[in-house]
């Protein structure tokens, strides 16, 4: 009786290890659920053999700016010559840079973002994408 | 008890089927052709940003997007539009219209060009102000082809220490292609160029909501009358033997060999004479380097104000290993073809070297076709690791000028020029 018991444990274990040492060898058929995301193939595109050119509309995916005060008026004042893209793209930047970034839009480039509106600006900026407190 | 009954225990069982990861030892026991390791997690998303350190990948890290007329590309911003082109894409000399990165400046970017209306116009300081149809274009000059890199000046700035601020790319700001149009200089002897011209400027259709005069209003480069890059730069009215995307360029743009893109103006369609200095924001504060060996600076110069600054210009020297790319394991003894490009802006790449220690001992690769001193230059090697292990494999490029890539990082507040060695990690399994 105890020979029998010990024969069926070894047969079974014999039929385990060579499973192991095929799933091992052979692995296949693994398949996970995931997420399929928005890249989906864009349709073709109708097209008129008149002199006009056209290329469909540019899009532009929404931003996940951190919440907090100022995020407002990044979304009004920069928003008006680039996506707030251009502030999430960027590596953790010093909070000096920030300031030196949002001052060149008014100085350089024109924006004319209200005096409030820009201390705000630069305040959010620091308080959410610099080295210290970047999170996302 | 003996070894077998040792795995009948309820967690040898466990660990035969996987389902711990301790699972590894029992895998070694049955011997060293099986694992238990765990497998690895199906599509993880890449980090949403890099940094305060290097970027470490090859590419930069933005999501895929699919933008009109392209594959799907990495998208660093969207309004205006500036996507990145994924590694693979440059196993071959030529980089496909439809994969070329794109970059654009000021949000106002065409969506549409009527050829009816649009006609290129040759203005300022001239004799006869031309205004020339595409059919013109096409149809009254000799067409010539040139293969010529695009390469952003901003190319590889995520690699940057300390990180500047800009477009965060990794090294898929640049693409070849054979371009084919119209000789700039043909076109400015038709028009005429009257005495005491300084500089020729170059406008496309692109605009912006900024106040008028202001770099946010206008994107305006020029280059020097003198400048004998103006004998070779070619107004291209195609692309790859097709007309380009309207991301980059449609319907001609500037060709500049061996130039930084900043020049290679997109929808060009007016070439001004000048007879004075160019002011505007993108010749006197963009785009200019330190004058200095690579353009390399601290950032505690720049604060002292130390730096005197030049437009940047000519592409350094460099290459870049393609495949394989390190996403997948080699096994030990397989004799496996490294494949990249080289391209410089000085002239033909005339060697490429690798190896496989991380820079030490190198070794010749073979180049493959050449397309002309300005174009992308396939190489590959031969590569055979004995032993598992990581491998750090490097690669530098040498041009006719006898430039070579060198080991050590650039920096500068504009984060342009980068061209130092590239490596990657690649790790050889056992293949026993």
């Amino acid at each position: 009786m105890k020979n029998k018991v010990q024969a069926f444990f070894l047969v079974m274990g014999g039929l385990v290890i060579a499973a192991g040492v095929v799933y091992g060898q052979l692995k296949k058929g693994y398949y996970s659920p995931a997420e399929l995301g928005s890249l989906r193939q864009p349709a073709p595109v109708e097209l008129l053999s008149d002199s006009s050119y056209q290329a469909a509309a540019y899009p532009v995916p929404a931003v996940d700016l951190t919440p907090g005060d100022g995020r407002q008026e990044v979304q009004i004042y920069c928003n008006t010559c680039h996506s707030p893209r251009y502030i999430t793209m960027q590596p953790p930047l010093p909070a000096a840079t920030w300031e030196a970034e949002v001052n060149k839009m008014n100085k350089t480039f024109g924006a004319g973002i209200p005096e409030d509106s820009t201390r705000k600006i630069i305040l959010y900026l620091e308080a959410h994408y610099t080295v210290e407190n970047r999170k996302q | 008890m003996n070894m077998t009954e040792r795995c009948l225990s309820r967690r040898g069982l466990l660990k035969i089927v996987g389902v711990t990861s301790s699972g590894m030892a029992i895998g070694r026991w049955l011997g060293p052709h099986v694992t238990m390791a765990q497998e690895p997690a199906p599509g993880k998303g890449m980090e949403s940003f890099t940094g305060p350190g290097a970027n470490s990948h090859w590419n930069s890290v933005g999501p895929y997007v699919t933008e009109p007329q392209k594959v799907p590309l990495i998208l660093l911003t969207d309004r205006p539009v500036q996507l990145e082109t994924p590694r693979h894409y440059f196993r071959t000399a030529f980089t496909p219209n439809e994969a070329f990165y794109v970059r654009w400046h000021l949000e106002a970017i065409p969506n549409a060009v009527d050829l009816k209306t649009w006609k290129l116009q040759i203005e300022g300081n001239v004799s006869k102000a031309l205004a020339l149809s595409l059919p013109e274009l096409m149809q009254k000059f000799k067409p010539v082809s040139l293969a010529a890199v695009n390469q952003c000046s901003g190319n590889s700035r995520s690699r940057l220490q300390p990180r500047v601020p800009g477009g965060q790319w990794g090294n898929g700001a640049m693409g070849n292609a054979m371009w084919t149009g119209v000789r700039l200089r043909e076109l400015l002897d038709m028009a005429g160029v009257k005495k005491g011209s300084v500089l020729v400027q170059f406008q496309g259709l692109e605009t912006g909501p900024g106040p008028e005069g202001l770099g946010s209003n206008l994107f305006l480069k020029s280059l020097d009358l003198g400048n004998p890059v103006l004998d070779e730069c070619v107004v291209a009215y195609l692309m790859n033997g097709e007309p380009l995307p309207m991301l980059n360029g449609f319907p001609v743009r500037l060709v500049v060999p061996g130039y930084f893109a900043t020049y290679w103006t997109k929808c060009l369609t007016w070439i001004r004479i000048l007879d004075a200095t160019d002011e505007n924001f993108w010749m006197k504060t963009g785009y200019r380097v330190p004058d200095t060996p690579r353009g390399n600076t601290t950032p505690e110069e720049v604060k002292a104000g130390k730096v005197k600054t030049v437009p940047i210009e000519r592409l350094p020297v460099r290459s870049f290993l393609i495949s394989p790319d390190g996403s997948s394991k080699i096994p030990a003894g397989m004799n496996v073809t490294l494949r990249g490009i080289a391209f410089s802006g000085f002239g033909r790449v005339n060697r490429v070297e690798v190896s496989d220690d991380g820079g030490i001992n190198w070794m010749t690769a073979k180049l493959g076709e050449d397309h002309g001193a300005y174009s992308f230059r396939t190489w590959e090697a031969s590569w055979t690791a004995k032993s598992p292990g990581r491998y750090s494999l490097a690669v530098r490029a040498t041009d006719e000028k006898n430039n070579t890539q060198p080991d050590e990082p650039v920096w500068n507040p504009g984060g342009y020029l980068w061209n130092r060695i590239e490596r990657q990690e690649i790790v050889v399994g056992d293949a026993s």
